[in-house]
């Protein structure tokens, strides 16, 4: 009842002096005004991202257009370099990134549970899943499948692995064949690799299979998603092993030999995790901006410009949640955004886990 | 005495610029968590961590291995090369010296990457090899190769020393070779090779140096084997714990600092022991070249070969690549030639400030740059004093930090050195990080020049009653300003190419080429990357070009 | 003006004692020159005095101006020292036009425009090239050039003036003219001069006095006649014009002569001090003393004619008997065959 006569009043008011008000996107509260109008008076949000600027720009165009006077300072860099610097900023008491933004899901989470995030409640929440929030502090952004990639001028169409399952029959029905022309991230070298094979390991209890049959093939392990797919499509190699869906997307669109599977047996899913920082010196921006990217508008163009794809339900396109599941149905696992990423981070369990890859990098 | 405090000033804030990011590395080796956390405590547990990890014992093999290997190929092929250009009749040695010294000038990652577009295992070239003789006679991601691509691209710089080296030296030493018998090659290689021999050793400890600091080519070729150096290694260490520790990297860096002093020693004595060379010189400096005779054309085929396979193939590798979709086994490139990558150049949001930026951080950070290695220069300008060997030190230790790190550190310094802070998230951060990190380089390029200021010029302004501080601005400086124009030139290359050192300071606004190169590398659109390469290259013809239009003496 | 004196001076160039206790004065109003040979410390000994190398001990003065004194702990650097240089290679400052070379030192002295003017015109005029004021060094021959820098070290009116080897990078013909010409300058002038030369001929050409360095000490100052008359070692006889040697044994000494057996016979000269009868000894004397045919009172030796050479206004002929090799002059052309060559007593020297 109060909030009904608030937005009543805040609606006469928008009628009675409609420059003194910043209009309230659909569904917020109307007291969201006054950040509005405080992020108006901050005129910018700094955002630390490991979305490149090409794919981001879109996303910032229509953030700036939608907040007229709120401008976004955007950064790429990659995700080590992002926590590096954040951490060494937000010690030094200068500014830091407002917003932070970046697929290093461990490291996110970490940098949340360090108290480096700030707790918001945003509007968006109701909309968003469950596994997708934690603590209030960080926010999945994204829902991108993990999938296969492939050379579809020269991988006979009968191989292409639809599963992880076909994957393992595949690497032992054609050795020969496939030997040296699969490849993945290294997961001792890139975080992600890790993120990766230490979900898949959670989530099938024949991975380690995978990862042998890997090794007797003689994978060759890189540290760029980038390195992996222009030897996939140039016919280096024949098959890569865990690329972002994203990634793939919007190259295949470039590049028609380039072949994408969602596997069936079940599809890693990924999500690039935002937070506000507890210092933020421009906290109102930082606040429109997380929800915008979390809000419907922003989501479509997560979606259809970005290629990054939605985690909304009531987003539709390619790159969404809802093609997902068309595709692979109930498979999808997405890596819940909670303190069980941190384990990852544990020293010990991290090096127990490389030195199993190690062995079956030799086949044992 | 005011110059006496020009010369402290002055070496004090190089010596700071210098040694601030260092310390902190130093320091940051002894404690156990990052030095700018409220608890810290001394500990040794990082070193004994990095000293008992075989990962880092066989990046350190590997590091000595490549580096070895790229001096054994660099320095006969630079000498050779060297005696070529400067003392023989070649054909085209007047246009050859600014083609030679392309590889300092490209980015290695480039290169690299053109490689294997170029002679990967489906390179371009390597499939039209396949099609004539059933195989690929090369692997390009193997230790050897790693070494052998290092090697040619260093040529240059030991061409530079032994260049130099060679023209001090009088002709009619190698006339009184060629009298008695000697052919061309026994001439290089009995009397004036020999006769150059400290500054060829001098060269040779540079670039076995240099070979701790190569980054994008074995991080290129290295990935699929999973080859590791130093620098490369660093990056493993990062996610071996998955959060980066700083103590661990650091301990990195102090490894190879702890190799690298000995090395700078080293230096400076085959330095010391050049001059003393300097002295036994022959009369004569100008005099015809030695003909080369039926040589003449072998020997510059010879050069074809090694531009070919250091610049040419690689660079055709990546421009081939920024108008193709796609390429590799099976491709007809008839079929997929494309300039859609620079129209979405066109559309990529900063590529405008970007070049921009490049240029300027190129045209007036290098010159600043310039002014910056000049100030130095003259202060140790003949100074007879053990500053000068400390300012040699100096000089040489930000190359012992690997690009990262050292990007790391200096952002360190930003953040926490107060008085600058509000410098970062500007240009002139990533101009200080540059200049810091080409010091060597610059000042090599000053010194070089102010050297050849007779010491009378500045002897006789003294005597007609020139204090130290008007000598330098009467008589050194305007002598030397052809050669700080040359220098700039020079820097504006390193400057366009450079951006591992900038990587942690640049931000919107500041971005540059490189910096959009690598963020665009991460996300794999190498159709962009391969562009915007084409278009960084490009940038440096055009440097080039007008250097050599105008004139510019390439070597110092 | 007063005397520029030198005390007791020694300079170190890395290991190496380049000066060993040097002393000199240089009168006011006299040329001095410093001669001796390659690595006897007499350029550096110039840089010292100008300020450019820093002795370890001694002392350099103007009158009662204290230019460097060790134990004082003075040094004034060079360009207080307010002394005029003639660099070897000249030294003049490419990039700055005739005028402006000269020019700078009296700009320096914050000179009024307009007196800079016309006493650089004057000093110009002096060394005869006011008409080329507004070329640049590389655009002048080696003698003008040399004028040039001599004018700029003059210009400012220097107590002294110090020359480096100041003609050695001139040819032959124009160095005779210009030996004439300086010596004229310096005197007309009124100058002191301190002149660092290799070349016996133009330093007793050109100075009042001579002070002959060997190895970083002075071993014999004097007037050129004295020095060529009477030079007071081995060293400075032989370094001192042309002479033939005859090796041999000191047969005896007394009365201020002594014996030389050379070639089994005995010849008689002025006893220069040194070895004790039996002792190796030297014999010295210069070429034109040495008289070919026989010297009054018999004291010489039968040689054998080995070349002779036709030098323009006179032949040079070399005799040889045994190891001794003598060379004299001759107004024409010998006969092949043995001569007989005297030695004046008076002429021969023994060391």
């Amino acid at each position: 009842m109060v909030r009904f006569t608030a937005a009543a009043l805040a609606a006469a008011f928008v009628v009675f002096a409609p420059q003194a008000q910043a209009q309230v996107p659909q569904g917020y509260p109307a007291d969201y005004s006054k950040i509005v109008d405080a992020a108006k008076k901050e005129g910018k949000v700094v955002v630390y991202s490991t979305t490149d600027s090409a794919s981001a720009n879109a996303l910032i165009q229509d953030f700036q257009k939608l907040y007229p006077g709120v401008t976004v300072e955007y950064s790429d860099l990659n995700s080590t370099e992002l926590y590096n610097r954040f951490i060494a900023e937000a010690a030094s008491g200068s500014g830091t990134g407002d917003v932070t933004w970046s697929s290093a899901m461990d490291l996110q989470v970490k940098l949340a549970a360090d108290g480096y995030a700030l707790t918001y409640d945003s509007p968006e929440i109701p909309s968003l899943p469950k596994w997708a929030v934690f603590k209030n502090q960080a926010f999945g952004t994204t829902y991108e499948p993990i999938t296969f990639v492939y050379n579809k001028r020269l991988v006979p169409a009968e191989d292409v692995p639809q599963s992880h399952a076909d994957f393992v029959k595949l690497l032992n029905a054609k050795p020969d064949f496939y030997k040296g022309k699969v490849t993945a991230y290294d997961p001792e070298r890139s975080g992600v690799g890790y993120l990766f094979v230490n979900q898949d390991v959670a989530n099938w209890p024949q991975a380690w299979d995978l990862f042998k049959a890997f090794g007797k093939e003689n994978i060759k392990l890189y540290t760029s998603a980038g390195a992996m797919m222009e030897r996939v499509t140039s016919g280096e190699h024949l098959v890569a092993y865990g690329i972002f869906g994203s990634y793939a997307l919007s190259r295949s669109h470039k590049d028609p030999n380039l072949g994408i599977v969602m596997p069936k047996d079940y599809t890693l899913v990924t999500s690039r995790v935002a937070f506000i920082s507890a210092k933020a010196k421009n906290p109102n921006a930082a606040k429109l901006f997380l929800d915008y990217i979390l809000s419907k508008r922003g989501q479509e163009i997560i979606a259809n410009k970005a290629e990054l794809y939605s985690l909304r339900s009531d987003v539709t396109g390619e790159a969404t949640l809802k093609k997902v599941e068309e595709l692979i149905g109930d498979k999808a696992r997405p890596v819940p955004i909670n303190a069980a990423l941190l384990e990852a981070l544990n020293q010990t369990k991290r090096l127990t886990f490389l030195k199993k890859w190690q062995a079956a990098m030799k086949g044992q | 005495m005011r110059f006496g405090w020009y010369r402290f000033l002055v070496i004090a804030v190089a010596a700071v610029a210098v040694l601030a990011p260092l310390v902190l590395v130093f320091y940051q080796s002894f404690l156990d968590a990052p030095f700018f956390q409220p608890v810290t405590h001394f500990s040794l547990e990082a070193y004994s961590f990095i000293l008992g990890e075989s990962d880092f014992w066989d990046a350190f093999v590997t590091t000595l291995l490549i580096g070895a290997g790229m001096t054994a190929i660099a320095v006969p092929l630079g000498a050779i090369l060297a005696f070529l250009i400067v003392r023989t009749d070649l054909p085209g040695r007047g246009w050859l010296e600014p083609v030679i010294l392309v590889p300092i000038f490209v980015s290695a990652i480039v290169l690299a990457f053109g490689y294997v577009v170029a002679l990967g295992p489906v390179g371009i070239f390597s499939i039209m090899v396949k099609s004539w003789i059933g195989f690929v006679p090369w692997n390009i991601y193997s230790l050897v190769s790693i070494a052998v691509v290092a090697g040619l691209m260093h040529v240059p710089h030991v061409y530079l020393y032994t260049a130099a080296a060679l023209r001090g030296l009088g002709t009619d030493l190698e006339e009184a070779a060629r009298v008695i018998g000697a052919n061309p090659w026994r001439v290089a290689i009995h009397v004036s090779l020999p006769m150059v021999m400290p500054a060829i050793l001098f060269a040779a400890v540079l670039v076995f140096f240099l070979g701790f600091e190569l980054f994008g080519i074995p991080l290129v070729l290295g990935d699929p084997q999973g080859i590791l150096v130093l620098s490369t290694y660093l990056y493993k260490l990062t996610n071996l714990l998955g959060v980066p520790s700083y103590q661990l990297m650091a301990v990195v860096v102090v490894a190879i600092v702890v190799v690298t002093l000995p090395l700078i020693y080293l230096q400076r004595r085959l330095l010391r022991q050049s001059q003393r060379y300097v002295s036994m010189r022959g009369k004569g400096q100008r005099a015809a070249p030695l003909r080369l005779g039926r040589w003449r054309w072998p020997a510059f085929v010879f050069i074809a070969l090694w531009f070919l396979v250091t610049v040419v193939l690689p660079l055709a590798g990546i421009t081939l690549r920024s108008f193709v979709v796609t390429w590799g086994e099976g491709v007809k490139l008839a079929d997929v030639l494309t300039l859609d990558h620079y129209r979405a150049l066109l559309n990529f949001p900063n590529i405008e400030r970007g070049i921009l930026n490049t240029l300027a951080i190129g045209t007036i950070g290098g010159a600043f740059a310039v002014v910056g290695y000049t100030l130095v220069a003259l202060a140790i300008h003949r100074w007879n004093s053990g500053w000068v060997r400390f300012v040699d030190y100096i000089v040489m230790l930000p190359r012992a930090m690997p690009g990262i790190v050292a990007g790391l550190a200096l952002l360190w310094v930003f953040l926490f050195f107060k008085p600058i802070s509000p410098l970062r998230s500007t240009l002139v951060s990533l101009w200080l990080a540059y200049t810091i990190v080409w010091f060597a380089y610059g000042m090599r390029l000053i010194s070089g020049t102010l050297l050849q200021v007779a010491p009378e010029l500045e002897e006789a302004a003294r005597t007609v009653g020139a204090s130290e501080a008007r000598v330098m601005r009467d008589v050194s400086v305007p002598l030397i300003r052809y050669g700080m124009i040359a220098s700039w030139l020079l820097i504006f290359l390193i400057f366009v190419r450079e951006y591992s050192t900038g990587i942690y300071l640049l931000g919107p606004g500041t971005e540059v080429i490189g910096s959009l190169l690598v963020s665009l590398w991460g996300t794999g659109d190498v159709d962009l990357v391969s562009a915007l390469s084409v278009i960084n290259v490009a940038m440096i013809g055009i440097g080039l070009a007008i250097a050599v239009r105008l004139g510019v003496r390439l070597h110092a | 003006m007063p005397d520029l004196s030198i005390q007791n001076l020694f300079l170190r160039l890395g290991d190496n004692e380049i000066l060993k206790g040097v002393s000199l004065t240089i009168p006011v109003g006299s040329v001095v020159a410093l001669l001796g040979p390659s690595g006897s410390g007499k350029t550096t000994l110039l840089r010292a005095v100008a300020g450019l190398e820093v002795p370890y001990r001694g002392a350099i003065k103007i009158g009662e101006r204290v230019l460097f004194d060790s134990e004082r702990g003075i040094e004034l650097p060079a360009e207080q020292r307010g002394l005029g240089l003639v660099f070897q290679s000249y030294a003049l400052w490419p990039h700055r036009t005739v005028q402006d070379n000269v020019a700078y030192g009296l700009k320096l002295r914050g000179v009024g425009a307009d007196e800079i003017k016309t006493r650089v015109a004057a000093a110009l005029a002096q060394i005869g090239l006011g008409h080329l004021a507004a070329r640049y060094p590389h655009q002048l021959s080696g003698g003008q050039q040399q004028r040039v820098a001599l004018a700029r070290a003059l210009v400012y009116e220097p107590p002294v003036i110090l020359l480096d080897e100041p003609l050695s990078n001139l040819d032959a013909k124009l160095r005779e003219e210009a030996r004439a010409w300086l010596r004229q300058l310096i005197t007309s002038l009124g100058l002191s001069a301190l002149c660092v030369t290799h070349d016996q001929v133009e330093a007793m050409a050109l100075a009042d006095r001579i002070i002959l360095l060997n190895g970083g000490v002075v071993e014999q100052e004097g007037t050129p006649t004295e020095l060529y008359t009477a030079p007071r070692s081995l060293f400075a006889a032989e370094f001192m014009g042309s002479n033939s040697q005859l090796n041999g044994k000191l047969a005896s000494r007394g009365g201020g002569q002594a014996e030389i057996e050379v070639e089994g016979q005995r010849l008689r000269g002025v006893d220069r001090g040194g070895a004790a009868p039996g002792a190796a000894a030297t014999g010295v004397i210069r070429l034109e003393a040495v008289q070919v045919g026989g010297a009054d009172g018999g004291n010489g030796l039968t040689m054998t004619l080995a070349t002779q050479m036709y030098l323009g206004e006179r032949w040079e002929a070399v005799f040889t008997r045994g190891t001794t090799t003598v060379r004299a002059y001759a107004h024409a052309p010998l006969a092949e065959g043995e001569h007989n060559i005297g030695f004046p007593p008076e002429a021969l020297w023994i060391f």
